[in-house]
């Protein structure tokens, strides 16, 4: 080698040491290449960890739609007013070094006063005393950041005429924890406080607008208990990353369509990550991934029917009734319209609800949709059940029942029942009924009679299972009930003739959900296929031109159907029909000209758990129009009125929605002929 | 005539080691530049008011100097190293003095300031023990034999040993000991007195390392916390006492990370800077301040050149300084006399330590100390004495036919 060639040759010294500084080198070498080429990717991942924090960017949530496209939830953006801390970092340093100065100072002055009162210069170890503790100068730093932002949040206040709360506490936490985050300040700004804030231009203090998304139900209560609830939760959903150093705030659907189509709706969360230096403050920002934006939910409901409906409810039943309404297309399932009162607005969940509100919520029990997740007794409506069932089994219609007359109640019937001949009281007067006459009249002792002689327990729980009376229809997971009906094993083990009694109008151990009563009524419509009810039509992507694919959801799913002959099926509809157009009806109020409308009313008894008689469930279960039948409106109203009934109370309220439909129908077909012009 | 023979010096010069060092300095302007962009305060000065400019001063001052000390036969200079050995003496006794010392908030008192410098005599002191340390060994090789000179040799190097490590300054301290051994050996001293010497340093030193580690409170050699620290960091060993309640246990974890900070900050730079680097002024490390501002452009600037510049770029300044050493070892080889062949060896010798000492430390087979990369590191003491010692070098070069 040409270094060692020039070497003298008799000087082994001088070689020796080349070959130490050789040694040297190669170690090095080696270190370096050990370290910067075997275990970089190590070193690069050291490097990453303490640079850099991700931040979890939520989604944008998918809407929800009416059947004609308009909007039930929406986000609308949010302003919220934050200090970024990496601007202040200099304000930081230098209040800080003032208040260390001052510090020295002080400690300065202890010194000089313990060496005045001890009359002698303190030795090194005395001094020692007085020197700041790591702690001490952290704390006197905080001091000054604390002072730093709480003036210059005074300052915004001051320039935007906004009184803002400053909390010293949240303040150092935020530092310690979110230092790369900006610190807000205040939230939810509206357009005055967005309008001062940039005419003042505070951008300058360190303070600035942040965008972020928020729901919004631009029809605040209106299908409320439909779309659900949202509650605040920035956790990572199936497939996103599951580690974030930061997480923006984010909404979870917790009940109704929000929580049901939660995956949907909710879209895939993006990251960013933040580059911070040693400190922790913010250097740079890159965004990773972008957020995908979720899906949007078309539901089958049509907002003016919806409307019409919770308008009828408050108009007819006044402040927070114990109601509900649902409207079912009979031919193909589609829930149309679905209220339930006492209502909420969902807005106050998605933006923070007060406790109070909150709790005002709770005793009203507001948040519970009562056209699907509560159990009620059906009463007399439940006697079209008993119709056909009596009716498959040799029930002649025009044969005449006498009606005894109660003899402790006058004008009014009543039956006895079984061995000890248990009296059972009718509302209709006593006298001979056919078929439709007890229909219309609601005799409780021809259908207890009609039940009892003609169909029989076994047959009445036939049809009911037909029906799928006591299971659920599906709609809502976690919100539904599937009400009670008697099972084949309870009919044939201690089961008694008065049960059965009880039975055939409505009471004892049946229970159903609106949702139910619905998807029965449109059963005997549209001549016996039981359907599954459907809710929503499609999921669409929120941007159609961004591709994406589209889910429809089949639309007359039939579940069962009903095994009874047509012509029972026609005659319970006739009888229907003269309940609400002949005169002796019980549910005439709910006529509407141009419209023939099927029903039956009823009433049942809520009695508490002491048996005590507390209110009364009143309802009207309805299909129109009678020739071609397309809707059934069922109307449930819990109250504690004494002389009420499903004609006085309910029948109103479906008098509004058939208004609605037919307003709907007349300007439809004038639409369909503007178009066939 | 006159012109004829400055010419023909001139020419005489080595020319490969004088590229090599324009190729340090020129890394060394531009690194020192990218090590304090991360600075706004020093980004808002202008251009010629910056580190990297200062640097580059220095190098013209520094380069100056070699000239001038190339104009003297190295002769001449040896007859003063005396005087200029013992006035560096008095400088670092000096040094040691408060109100003369500075310690620049380091905790260390090492600097003398100067109106328009500040004077770090250690660094000078070094060139010195060279120059009175070659012309004290250069004597006839019998007289290397009598145990008086050796422990004479021994002396001289000791006296500025002891006092630059009382400052303290372990590093530059250390550095004189494979100086003068190497010094020692390539002068002729007999083999059986370095190898006593290199045993009881080394037993001294097993002892010294073993103590820190594992001795108890009261036997510990009194020593500077921050320098006791620094070994346990580097031996990975735990700062609680081994009867330490489970709080001072985790207050000593906490202090350990903190002081290992700027080794695994060193080690995250050079080993993230993978096979190409990041790029000039690309390093994150030091934009993001891991690297500590203080420290990226001094005794940490090799972090800064192996992180934006990676594996080729530590090979490339491997190169540069190896070029540098083994022409300096063939100008040894080539001295026309024994003193120039100890001059020589000499600066190779400290030059090879603090590369050593520096890019070891960087990548933690070497604890850490402060101690420059010699022209690449900022720093106005240690650019002058590298430069001046290698144009001693240079001198005993165009000197090496004689008269």
């Amino acid at each position: 080698m040409l270094v060692f060639d020039e070497l003298k040759k008799n000087d082994p010294s001088l070689r020796l040491v080349a070959v130490v500084l050789m040694a040297g080198l190669f170690i090095l070498l080696a270190g370096l290449w050990w370290v910067q080429v075997v275990s970089a990717r190590e070193y690069q991942a050291h490097l990453d960890t303490q640079a850099y924090r991700t931040i979890r960017i939520p989604a944008v949530r998918g809407k929800i739609l009416d059947r004609e496209g308009r909007v039930l939830a929406e986000n609308r953006p949010r302003y919220n007013l934050s200090l970024y801390l990496d601007d202040l970092r200099s304000p930081f340093a230098v209040a800080g070094d003032r208040l260390m100065k001052q510090a020295r100072a002080g400690q300065k002055q202890a010194i000089a006063a313990q060496e005045k009162k001890l009359g002698r210069s303190l030795s090194k170890t005395e001094r020692k005393q007085f020197a700041f503790t790591p702690e001490q100068v952290q704390k006197i730093r905080e001091q000054a950041r604390v002072q730093v932002a709480g003036e210059v949040v005074a300052e915004i206040s001051r320039k935007m005429g906004e009184p803002l709360p400053f909390d010293a506490a949240k303040f150092s936490r935020h530092y310690a924890t979110e230092l790369a985050m900006p610190f807000p300040i205040l939230q939810n700004l509206d357009a005055t406080n967005i309008a001062r804030f940039q005419e003042n231009f505070i951008g300058g203090l360190g303070a600035d607008l942040e965008l972020q998304s928020m729901r919004s139900y631009p029809l605040g209560t209106t299908a409320a208990h439909v779309l659900g609830e949202l509650r605040q939760d920035d956790s990572s959903i199936a497939g996103e990353e599951s580690f974030f150093n930061y997480r923006l705030p984010d909404y979870a659907g917790v009940t109704g369509i929000e929580g049901k189509f939660n995956a949907e709706l909710h879209g895939r969360a993006g990251q960013e990550s933040v580059l911070v230096n040693n400190m922790g403050y913010r250097q740079s920002k890159d965004v990773d991934t972008e957020p995908l934006p979720g899906e949007n939910v078309v539901m089958t409901l049509d907002l003016d029917l919806e409307r019409a409906a919770e308008n009828s409810i408050v108009n007819r039943r006044g402040q927070d009734p114990i109601a509900a309404v649902v409207v079912m297309d009979v031919r193909n399932g589609d829930v149309l319209a679905m209220a339930s009162s006492p209502t909420f607005d969902p807005n106050a969940f998605a933006q923070g609800i007060s406790r109070e509100k909150y709790q005002q919520l709770q005793d009203l029990e507001a948040e519970k949709n009562r056209a699907t997740f509560e159990n009620y007794q059906p009463g007399s409506i439940f006697k079209t059940v008993v119709a056909l069932a009596a009716l498959e089994n040799g029930l002649n219609v025009n044969e005449i029942y006498h009606v005894e007359a109660d003899p402790l109640r006058a004008g009014h019937g009543c039956i006895y029942i079984g061995k000890n001949r248990h009296k059972i009281e009718d509302t209709a007067p006593p006298g001979p009924y056919d078929f439709k006459h007890a229909f219309i009249h609601s005799s409780n002792a021809y259908f207890v009679n009609a039940g009892l002689t003609h169909a029989g327990i076994e047959n009445i729980v036939r049809i009911g299972k037909e029906f799928h009376l006591g299971e659920t229809t599906q709609l809502f997971a976690h919100q539904e009930t599937r009400g009670n009906f008697p099972t084949e094993n309870q009919i044939h083990s201690g089961w008694r003739e008065g049960d059965t009694a009880n039975v055939c109008i409505g009471q004892g151990p049946v229970d159903i959900t609106p949702i139910q009563m619905a998807v029965m009524i449109s059963a005997i419509a549209n001549g016996g296929t039981i359907l599954w009810p459907r809710l929503v039509q499609r999921i669409e992507p929120q941007d159609p031109a961004a591709g994406g694919v589209t889910t429809n959801f089949p639309s007359g799913l039939v579940r069962d159907r009903l095994m009874v002959h047509p012509r029972s099926l026609q005659i319970l509809r006739d009888a229907m029909l003269a309940d609400v157009e002949s005169s002796e009806g019980t549910g005439t109020a709910a006529a509407v000209n141009g419209l023939h409308i099927g029903a039956k009313t009823g009433t049942a008894q809520v009695k508490d758990s002491a048996g005590r008689l507390i209110a009364y469930n009143f309802w009207f279960a309805s299909f129109a129009p009678f020739e071609n039948p397309k809707y059934a409106v069922v109307v449930m109203v819990q109250s504690k009125e004494l002389h009420g009934s499903g004609g006085l109370v309910c029948a109103p309220i479906a008098h509004d929605v058939y208004e609605e439909i037919l307003k709907k129908e007349t300007t439809g077909v004038t639409k369909a002929l503007a178009l066939a012009k | 005539m006159t012109t004829e023979t400055f010419n023909e010096k001139y020419a005489k010069l080595d020319r490969l080691q004088l590229m090599a060092l324009a190729g340090l300095m020129l890394l060394g302007a531009a690194f020192v530049a990218s090590a304090t962009t991360a600075s706004p305060f020093e980004m808002e000065k202008v251009w010629f008011a910056q580190i990297w400019f200062r640097q580059v001063i220095w190098y013209v001052l520094g380069l100056g100097a070699a000239a001038a000390v190339c104009l003297v036969d190295y002769h001449t200079l040896a007859r003063w190293s005396l005087v200029a050995y013992w006035a560096m003496i008095l400088c670092l006794v000096a040094v040691l003095i408060p109100f003369i010392g500075q310690t620049h908030g380091w905790g260390a008192r090492r600097w003398i300031d100067l109106p328009f410098f500040q004077f770090q005599p250690s660094e000078f002191a070094k060139l010195a023990f060279i120059l009175a340390g070659a012309n004290f060994l250069s004597r006839p090789p019998d007289e290397l034999k009598q145990p008086e000179v050796f422990w004479q040799g021994i002396g001289l190097m000791m006296l500025p040993f002891l006092l630059i490590l009382k400052e303290p300054d372990l590093g530059s301290a250390l550095v004189l000991l494979p100086t003068g051994l190497v010094m020692m050996l390539v002068a002729g001293t007999p083999h059986k007195f370095l190898v006593r010497l290199i045993g009881g340093v080394g037993i001294v030193g097993v002892l010294f390392v073993a103590d820190v580690l594992f001795a108890p409170q009261h036997w510990r050699i009194p020593m500077q916390d921050y320098q006791r620290q620094r070994l346990l960091v580097y031996f990975g060993a735990n700062f609680a006492p081994a009867n330490a309640s489970a709080q001072e246990r985790s207050e000593a974890r906490r202090q350990q990370l903190e002081k290992s900070y700027q080794v695994r900050q060193a080690l995250i730079s050079v080993g993230s800077g993978g096979i190409f680097g990041k790029g000039w002024r690309q390093g994150q490390q030091t934009a993001l301040s891991f690297l500590p501002a203080g420290a990226a452009h001094n005794d940490f600037i090799f972090s800064v050149i192996a992180e934006e510049e990676g594996f080729v770029g530590s090979v490339v300044v491997l190169t540069l300084y190896a070029v540098v050493l083994f022409t300096g070892l063939r100008i040894a080889g080539q001295a026309r006399d024994r003193l120039g062949k100890l001059v020589a060896v000499g600066v190779v010798t400290l030059l090879f330590s603090h590369v050593f000492i520096n890019i070891g430390m960087n990548i933690r087979i070497v604890p850490v100390t402060g101690i420059p990369l010699p022209l690449l590191s900022y720093g106005g003491s240690s650019v002058l004495c590298s430069l001046i010692a290698l144009g001693l070098m240079q001198n005993v070069y165009m000197n090496r036919r004689g008269y």
